[in-house]
């Protein structure tokens, strides 16, 4: 019974969406029920981790079919600590909606979207099957394309064409790897997966399906030389599109990277976890490259979330508890950060008329308090404390110096620099300077849009200066992810 | 502790409360209750009797971060130094700020900083130190930038936060290291551990990493380009945290690694080295300087260098004068600040070929800046501590250490010249400023203001530090054994003897040095104008500052040249690029952990019709290539797909037939009507080149697909779980069609989704197809 | 067999990418369309060939072939078929309203 737990923050945001879909055009209703009912699959999460804190993982079997025959859902520490962090950007998301969408975008189903990604990715997140893995991400991608082309201006289209053909092209080499990894090794429960390849130490052709495996995620998560397609689309669409993308999609893809090579593909590290070494300092390297390559303060943050996606990978390569815990760390700290600055950032444009840095000037004068709060987004996003993403970054980086990485610390640590230019000389040159004069303030507007940052910017604190109240748990998912026996047996009880 | 350091920030929350009232009532003296009340808690600790006192409070025990605060002779001259400037500057500010400015915002920014600067110095956790660190870089970008609507304002902000930030990166970066090899956080404990530390192979890398940290705050050579930058800050805070406060925030971190560190002739190397340079050029560039601050910036510059270069010496004489001088510095400089921005208030202008001859007009401010310059020069005259200090490097360059590398010790012969020469062109900018300002011929038309004395309460701040100046000349031994000396320990690491100032030492060493300053300063201050001509040539166009206006305009352009050479928008370009990444690492891969793997054993057997049908769809796929009617191209793509379900048939999946043949037919029928009204297929016009380059991908793309599914067919290890699924399909599951079984009980989770993802993409073509007709309507 | 429907399922990725690497849409949907036939058949062809019976369960046989991998093309099927036909309207609907259907032509820059 308790059991069906793991399957509740998939299956409530399927229903409502799909509820949602009934009375679209209403568009007052249809908030606040969007709005409510964000609320209480929160709430909902919340106490399933807690639940799985107290007493461990729930497992559902679904259809009471006994692992690894049916399909498993896993809900422990890791996947449920993301699903809740999805939820928090989700509810700021939501309030910030009504405010930045146009009329239709509502009508048209954008609160169905909203709720299957939000079921997708949490099913990402919880599933341990990797077929239905392949599922859950045909559902979140399928949700974003509806996101994506929300609207249909010309730019959304031109995008939205390649990001769905590239998708695609990842995800049929994604069924097409699970069909190889398959044969080899006859399942797709990945605890049982996890269970053969260990035994028979990843002979053969397995270090390469897990390669392709990497280059599938690696795609989804927008890692160096794959990401390509990630900037322009990105911010194609309205800002808590972009918002809800960039914080939960590539998390996704870095999630399943961090499962996958924590848990299956774990003996061959000299190849495989040496090699994303290299991939996250490349990605740290030309991802912050990108982003001050830019004036567009919105390309600015999609280009961030790249060299944010390398700092994860370095936890991952660097295969020890603390690079683990730093990766987790890091995760929620920037699931949070993307989405606040995605939301600043389209704010900004908003009330600006442009988001091109060179026509912005002195926008503290009109709206200081915005202006403050993307400030110290700045320095969260950069990793100063006492913010969210210090923590985070101070656990990877002592991941890799203990693991010797002193090269892709360092990287690490100047990547961090260039981050921190690249907002900053948002505030200096957009708020900064003299009052700009020709702008009229719409106060009311920029109210509606700062009261979802604040609530995001609330939790990016919290986990800086609260850290030791999420610290521990995070370090005992560190633990969990280095012994993936116990992922096992919580699955394949025998 | 906590409380103390904590005041000014609590105090911050109110700030603009108070600011409501500001035109009854400063807000300045509100603030004044901070930094005053922490002076007079810890002043008591001050006397012979003193040890050090620790108390922690828990912040995050899971990573060994703490609030740890430790009180020793370091940092009780540091937090004395910060408080007590922090008042003095503060009660300035109050006269020196207009009612009309943001006075909330300027005092939020002071009394953050102040707290910050509280935590660098009584921090023992490596962590927290740094987290206060980066604190004293930001609030000093805010209180820089706080003219914000000038541009040399947020020039000189970003400028003195990318390279503060960049070294407190660096620092954390040594930290981390330090943190993992001795297996604690604290300061203290780290000292225990010297040895492991010093014989570590990453010791290197560690002090080069802390020592950037330091350089940078403390603008050392050639960091110090960020220092006349940050001179665009409103005159106290220059005073306070350029001068007095902040930027000895690398002194400080330097002196609180000596007793780790100094067992290393590296130590004395880059910490003596950089900081003799830094003298010598700061003094240099000193006098090339026409604004009055910017004296006073490369002046600091030097000042600080050679603090810096005491602190490598290692030797108790040396870190004794060291000591001196940073409280000597705080007084002189501090009201020399003070002086020059009463000039700037008074006149409108800080450039002193405007200025001259104001000593009548504001007889007070000149001789306090008389006061001020001899005490800076090192004047021998018995009531400027300056000269005592002065004396006292002198002296310890002439006693530095033997050491085993050749070069260290070539620098300890050379270090006593550079030392003289540095203090000549201190003295020689000394005099420059305070004769270039104070006599000579008035130049009121000049001016924008008609001069006179500030206000006294203006006046009052600057003139209790030449108190303070005169106090330690006259009674230099007043603060020694019981507060210098105990600084003096904690950063020498072992107990040393007071050492005794005296004016008189004798016809010594030192003393021909400080004459010979005097004598050669004196001869080139009067001759100034004659040689000033070298600045032109030397240093010339090639400055610091061209290379880091350089990096930061080239961080963008550079950026934007590279990143727009792939990032071109092209999505053939980025499939491209994929591609290739994914063929060279799988290849790779499959060659390293030698993948590959060929059994023909237990393989179906080959037939006729099976052959054919593959080969009909194998021709049907590369006519797709070369047909040119689209509607004869989606006929031949609908062959592969029939051709999918008549293989289907065959390999025994009829419900898989069954699905392929609807589903294919519609894809058809789709495809003809989306593109019906779309142009035809057009000859391909690309060169001869990129056609190669797109043959040789997707050939290597298929070959590797097929070579990945032999291997993975050959390699099978274990047995299929699908066993299980037949056994239990009808007893449990209740169907005889095993894939339909699975597909609704087994795996239902898939195909409740599966029909989720059709349900959405439903949604999305209905908004694609109305939101158009809604917008051609209009 | 099996080693010829490996081959068969990489001549279909083969001409799959090499159609994604036009400019034309339309080719570059026919190439997505191949790559997903390809994708199926390896499927299928990882599942073994023609080792027993269709899995539809009857008295008296033993041997059926492998059901697992026909589940998975079936769902797999059923999806790529939505995210072509979405493909397609796309296509269509970029390509009338920015008047190419030349992928090259699409790039657009910074600013919008």
């Amino acid at each position: 019974m308790i059991s069906n737990l793991a399957a509740l923050p998939i299956v409530i945001p399927l229903i409502v969406g799909v509820l949602a879909a009934l009375f679209h055009k209403k568009l007052k209703l249809v908030r606040v029920y969007a709005q409510v009912l964000t609320l209480i699959n929160t709430g909902v999460v919340a106490y399933i981790l807690f639940y799985v804190h107290q007493n461990g993982s729930v497992v559902l079997e679904s259809g009471d079919w006994m692992a690894p025959f049916g399909i498993v859902l896993v809900a422990d520490m890791l996947s449920m600590t993301l699903v809740l962090t999805t939820n928090i950007v989700a509810i700021a998301c939501i309030f910030y909606a009504p405010k930045s969408l146009s009329q239709k975008q509502e009508e048209f189903y954008f609160y169905t979207f909203y709720f299957l990604l939000i079921s997708g990715v949490s099913g990402a997140f919880i599933t341990g099957d990797l077929f239905n893995l392949f599922v859950f991400f045909e559902v979140l991608l399928m949700a974003s394309y509806g996101l994506i082309v929300l609207g249909g201006e010309k730019v959304q289209l031109r995008e939205s064409m390649k990001y769905v053909l590239i998708n695609l092209f990842s995800s049929m080499l994604f069924v097409t790897t699970i069909a190889f990894l398959y044969s080899v090794v006859g399942t797709v429960n990945m605890a049982q997966i996890a269970e053969r390849v260990g035994e028979v130490e990843q002979t053969g052709i397995l270090t390469t399906i897990g390669i392709l495996l990497f280059f599938v995620f690696g795609t989804k998560a927008a890692l160096f030389p794959l990401y390509y397609w990630l900037p322009k689309p990105y911010i194609a669409p309205n800002p808590v599109i972009s918002a809800l993308f960039g914080a939960l999609l590539t998390k996704v893809g870095i999630y399943s990277l961090l499962r996958v090579f924590s848990l299956i593909f774990v003996h061959e590290r000299d190849v495989t976890h040496e090699f994303f070494i290299w991939i996250a300092a490349l990605t740290l390297i030309f991802g912050s490259i990108g982003a001050l390559s830019t004036n567009n303060i919105k390309l600015v943050v999609a280009y961030n979330i790249i060299p944010a996606v390398g700092f994860m990978l370095i936890g991952i390569g660097v295969y020890n508890s603390t690079g683990f815990s730093g990766t987790v760390y890091y995760l929620v700290h920037d699931m949070i950060i993307k989405a606040a600055l995605f939301l600043l950032v389209g704010a900004v444009a908003y009330l600006a008329g442009t988001s091109d840095l060179r026509k912005i000037r002195g926008l503290i004068h009109h709206y200081p308090l915005l202006g403050w709060m993307f400030f110290i987004s700045a320095f969260v996003l950069a990793g100063i404390p006492p913010f969210s993403g210090f923590v985070g970054k101070l656990v990877l980086l002592q991941g890799a110096m203990e693991a010797d990485r002193i090269i892709i610390a360092i990287i690490g640590l100047g990547s961090s620099l260039l981050i921190l230019l690249s907002v900053i000389r948002i505030f200096i040159r957009g708020f900064w300077g003299e009052k700009d004069e020709s702008i009229t303030p719409n106060r009311n507007a920029a109210r509606g849009f700062i009261m979802p940052v604040a609530f995001l910017l609330f939790f990016s604190v919290l986990l800086g200066v609260g850290a030791e109240w999420f610290y521990p748990s995070i370090e005992s998912i560190g633990d969990y992810l280095m012994n993936p026996e116990n992922y096992i047996e919580s699955i394949l009880k025998e | 502790m906590l409380f103390a350091v904590f005041l000014p920030v609590l105090l911050a929350i109110f700030i603009p409360f108070f600011s409501k009232w500001k035109e009854k009532i400063h807000t300045g003296y509100f603030v004044l209750l901070a930094p005053l009340s922490v002076f007079i808690y810890f002043i008591p600790h001050v006397g012979n009797d003193f040890s050090p006192i620790s108390q922690s409070y828990n912040w995050i025990p899971s990573l060994n971060i703490g609030l740890d605060f430790y009180l020793d002779g370091l940092s009780l001259l540091f937090v004395l130094l910060i408080s007590g400037i922090g008042t003095l500057v503060t009660f300035y500010s109050i006269f020196y700020l207009h009612k009309s400015e943001r006075l909330d915002q300027f005092y939020v920014y002071l009394l953050i900083f102040m707290t910050a600067m509280f935590g660098v110095v009584l921090s023992d956790n490596v962590f927290v130190l740094y987290s206060f660190w980066e604190l004293t870089s930001i609030s000093s970008f805010l209180l820089i930038g706080y003219w914000n609507y000038k541009e040399g304002s947020r020039y000189g902000a970003l400028k003195s936060m990318l390279i503060t930030v960049f070294g407190g990166l660096s620092m954390l970066g040594g930290f981390i290291l330090l943190s993992i090899i001795t297996e604690t956080t604290s300061i203290q404990a780290m000292m225990e551990q010297a040895d492991v530390i010093l014989s570590s192979e990453y010791f290197g890398l560690i002090l080069a990493l802390v020592l950037l940290g330091a350089f940078t705050k403390s603008a050392q050579f050639p960091f110090h380009i960020w220092l006349p930058d940050a001179m665009e800050a409103p005159t106290p805070v220059s005073a306070y945290l350029h001068s007095a406060t902040m930027v000895k925030a690398g002194i400080f971190l330097v002196a609180r690694f000596t007793p780790i560190f100094s067992g290393s002739d590296w130590f004395f190397i880059f910490v003596s080295g950089i900081g003799i340079l830094t003298l010598v050029w700061g003094s240099y560039m000193a006098v090339r300087q026409t604004d009055l601050k910017g004296i006073l910036a490369f002046s600091t510059i030097s000042q600080l260098g050679m603090i810096m270069s005491m602190l490598g010496f290692g030797t108790s004489v040396a870190i004794f004068a060291a000591v001196f001088h940073i409280l000597n510095h705080a007084t002189f400089k501090g009201s020399l600040f003070m002086i020059a921005g009463i000039v700037d208030h008074e006149t409108g202008t800080r450039d002193i070929r405007r200025l001259g001859g104001l000593a009548t007009l504001m007889p007070i401010s000149a001789t306090l800046a008389f006061f001020g310059t001899f005490s800076m020069a090192g004047v021998p005259l018995p009531f400027l501590n300056g000269f005592y200090s002065k004396e006292k490097f002198f002296e310890a360059t002439l006693e530095i250490h033997e050491s085993s590398i050749p070069f260290a010790n070539i620098l300890a012969q050379a270090i006593p010249y550079l030392a003289v020469f540095g203090s000549i062109f201190t003295f020689v900018y000394s005099m420059y400023l305070v004769f270039g300002t104070f006599t000579g011929e008035q130049k009121l038309d000049q001016l924008k203001k008609k001069p006179h004395e500030a206000p006294f309460g203006m006046l009052i701040s600057p003139i209790i530090l030449v108190l303070g100046v005169i106090i330690i000349g006259l009674f230099p031994n007043s603060v020694n054994s019981s507060f210098l000396a105990h600084t003096a320990e904690a950063i020498y690491g072992q107990p040393m003897e007071a050492k005794h100032i005296q004016f008189w030492h004798g016809w010594i060493p030192p003393l021909y040095m400080s004459l010979i300053v005097v004598g050669v300063g004196v001869v080139l201050a009067f001759t100034r104008k004659s040689w000033n001509s070298i600045y032109s040539f030397f240093p010339g166009k090639l400055s610091f500052n061209k290379v880091y206006d350089f990096l930061v305009d080239q961080s963008e352009k550079a950026s934007a040249k590279i990143t727009n050479m792939y990032m071109t928008g092209s999505l053939r370009l980025y499939m491209a690029l994929i591609l290739i990444a994914i063929l060279v690492c799988s290849f790779s891969v499959l060659w390293i952990t030698d993948g590959f793997a060929f059994d023909t054993s237990g393989l179906a057997e080959i037939t006729v019709h099976e052959v054919l049908i593959a080969l009909t769809m194998a021709v049907a796929a590369i006519c797709t290539i070369f047909t040119r009617n689209k509607i004869a191209a989606i006929l031949i793509l609908g062959v592969v797909g029939y051709g999918l379900a008549l293989l289907f048939v065959i390999y025994r999946a009829p419900d898989l037939a069954l699905t392929q043949l609807v589903v294919e037919t519609i894809t058809v029928a789709l495809f003809l009507l989306c593109f019906y009204h779309l142009p035809n297929l057009r000859e391909r016009t690309e060169k001869t080149s990129q056609k190669w380059i797109n043959i040789v991908i997707s050939v290597a793309f298929g070959t590797l697909m097929t070579v990945v599914a032999i291997s993975a067919h050959s390699t099978k290890l274990f047995d299929k779980i699908s066993d299980y699924f037949l056994e239990t399909s009808y007893k449990l599951g209740g169907g005889d069609n095993v894939v339909n079984v699975i597909l609704v009980d087994m795996r239902g989770i898939d195909t409740l989704f599966e029909i989720v993802v059709l349900g959405i993409a439903a949604f999305a073509i209905y908004g694609l197809i109305k939101l158009r007709n809604k917008k051609e309507a209009e | 067999m099996e080693i010829i429907m490996s081959i068969l399922a990489g001549v279909l990725f083969t001409t799959g990418v090499y159609n994604l690497l036009q400019k034309q849409m339309l080719r570059i949907i026919i190439g997505t369309a191949l790559i997903s036939h390809g994708a199926h058949l390896f499927i299928l062809t990882m599942g073994e060939l023609k080792t027993g019976a269709p899995p539809i369960l009857e008295d008296n046989i033993e041997l059926y072939t492998d059901p697992l991998p026909q589940a998975l093309i079936l769902t797999s099927i059923v999806i790529s078929f939505g995210v072509t036909s979405l493909l397609l309207v796309l296509a269509y609907r970029a390509s009338k309203e920015n008047g190419t259907d030349n992928m090259e032509k699409l790039r657009g820059n910074e600013n919008d």
